[in-house]
């Protein structure tokens, strides 16, 4: 074994890839070769630099909104196979697990959520710190606008304006009115629908606050992604009751919703209100005309378990 | 695919734990445990033949336990990869998917755990291929649907009570290995990927690339030397 050797296969002794014989040859070379032995060091100082990128296991509502979107596709791609069965990822269990996670409990960890700040910046002349600025994308990531760039005449000075964006976090109750603002504002306006379903998890538990509940509908009614929606429906379900707004817009994803698994979950939270004469009606339209057979054989066991009605 | 690949060990690092033990886990946050891990694991080729059969019989049902046995993975593997929530949740839905489509074509040639990351790799290697045409050195990339996205604020930031300097310090030796990162070749920086981040043996990651153990070796080390001369040029 000579130093060549022991220099190509230094990463594979350090990943545990060498054979028991070999490693053994090694470890004896760099307890006496001080030049391999250095670089043994380095490409372990390299594998640690390396993990500064760390891998993090996929949060339980990354999961389970890939989950969602898939049980659609693998829907539309079952009618193509004409397989009998549904896929029936078993939606509530997951939100059960987003619910237990302990990613949820740094839920309230609003990460880049940006607020702009004036900030004034003096570009001194050509090649020398507008370079800083243009290649760090440590900069270039806060900058949110640059607003104004004048030339001061007669030199090669030139002043940008520009507002600065800075990651904030904010840590409290969700009864904080500060906290619950954010939450609101997430849960309409954010475009990863990992934070929107976060945020409308956090949410559900303040149902009896209107505002919230309105955020509830606004996210049954349009959010993109169908674990939002069943979220939302199950932080309604309770409501469907006494608030008639509700109980229209579940009535309405239990008609219109374009996932079985939000629709199913509509339905039976209409269960307390079967014998309104609105859910009524669209029960007896479900029962005939559904294509789901899950969902025609429940609105019509929902009909017959129906109190009888003067 | 050879016959040999039958006999794929299932020892490829913390990644595959079934969404059932990482629970378990997680619940004893402190101390995690793989309690269960180890009967499952010598249960998972048999439980995994059983399913595909059943899976290949038209049980819907069988199907969605093989996904949720590797779906975290898959996950986790292509987040890391390709550092954008969007493109690893397509590659996530293409790669089962696929799966769904294809499985009666499986012939228990291999693992079904070597089929899935074949399937996932190649998806994974299409799109750095892509993003490599475009790519700029700027830091900014594009991810597959064009819109661009910061490298930096790919190195999500998890760990709370940090302080904010350390975390921009951190963050920004995240976004330079990023940035090393991409001056691999795809098929580097996906040997690179399993063996490193995601802790599978060499000899997995070629039978997954449908190439020989000593190749993939040679596109370790010859990745290896990139990234380090890459963080050199950086320091």
């Amino acid at each position: 074994m000579n130093c060549e050797w022991v220099q190509q296969n230094v990463t594979l002794y350090l990943y545990n890839e060498l054979a028991d014989d070999a490693r053994h040859e090694l470890e004896q070379h760099i307890a006496r070769c001080q030049n391999c032995a250095a670089e043994v060091a380095e490409q372990r100082e390299f594998q640690a630099q390396m993990n500064e990128l760390p891998v993090e296991e996929p949060s339980a509502s990354f999961l389970a909104a890939a989950r969602m979107l898939l049980q659609e596709s693998l829907e539309t791609a079952q009618q193509h196979r004409a397989w009998y069965h549904r896929f029936a990822f078993d939606p509530t269990a997951w939100l059960r697990q987003v619910r237990f996670s302990p990613a949820l409990a740094s839920l309230l960890f609003l990460i880049g959520f940006a607020g702009g700040i004036g900030a004034m910046y003096s570009a001194m002349g050509k090649g020398q710190v507008p370079r800083t600025v243009a290649s760090s994308p440590a900069e270039a990531s806060m900058i949110g606008g640059i607003t104004s760039i004048e030339k001061e005449p007669g030199t090669d000075k030139v002043r940008v304006q520009y507002d600065k964006r800075l990651p904030e976090s904010v840590q409290g109750s969700v009864s904080d009115p500060k906290v619950q603002d954010l939450l609101l504002y997430a849960a309409k306006s954010n475009e990863n629908s990992g934070v929107r379903l976060n945020s409308v998890d956090a949410l559900t538990s303040k149902a009896d606050d209107p505002r919230v509940r309105e955020t509830l509908t606004y996210a049954l009614r349009y959010d993109s992604n169908p674990g939002v929606r069943l979220m939302a429906l199950d932080g309604l379900g309770s409501f469907v009751k006494d608030d008639i707004r509700v109980r229209n817009a579940v009535l309405e994803a239990l008609l219109n919703d374009s996932n079985l698994g939000v629709r199913s979950g509509a339905l039976h939270a209409l269960d307390p209100v079967r014998a309104d004469s609105s859910v009524r009606m669209a029960l007896q339209q479900l029962s005939r005309e559904d294509p789901s057979e899950y969902i025609r054989t429940e609105s019509k066991r929902m009909l017959a378990s129906m109190p009888v009605i003067d | 695919m050879p016959a040999e690949a039958v006999a794929v060990p299932l020892t490829v690092g913390p990644g595959l734990r079934t969404p059932q033990t990482r629970r378990a886990a997680d619940e004893t946050s402190s101390t995690p445990t793989d309690r269960g891990w180890a009967v499952g694991q010598a249960q998972s080729r048999m439980n995994d033949t059983e399913l595909i059969r059943e899976a290949q019989r038209g049980n819907t049902a069988a199907f969605e336990e093989l996904v949720r046995q590797y779906d975290g993975a898959v996950l986790r593997l292509a987040y890391h990869l390709t550092r954008s929530e969007q493109d690893a949740q397509d590659i996530y839905q293409e790669a089962f998917l696929k799966a769904y489509r294809n499985i009666n074509n499986f012939r228990f040639e291999c693992s079904f755990y070597t089929w899935i990351y074949r399937i996932v790799t190649n998806l994974c290697l299409d799109l750095l291929r892509k993003r490599q045409v475009r790519k700029e050195d700027s830091g900014v990339t594009t991810d597959s649907e064009g819109g661009s996205y910061d490298l930096l604020d790919q190195v999500a930031d998890v760990r709370s009570g940090a302080s904010p300097e350390r975390d921009l310090m951190r963050r920004e030796l995240g976004a330079r290995i990023a940035k090393a990162l991409q001056k691999l070749t795809p098929r580097e920086r996906m040997v690179f990927e399993m063996k490193h981040y995601q802790g599978l043996k060499l000899r997995t990651i070629g039978e997954i690339l449908n190439t020989t153990e000593e190749t993939a070796k040679n596109t370790l080390f010859r990745g290896t030397q990139k990234l380090r001369a890459a963080l050199r040029d950086m320091r």
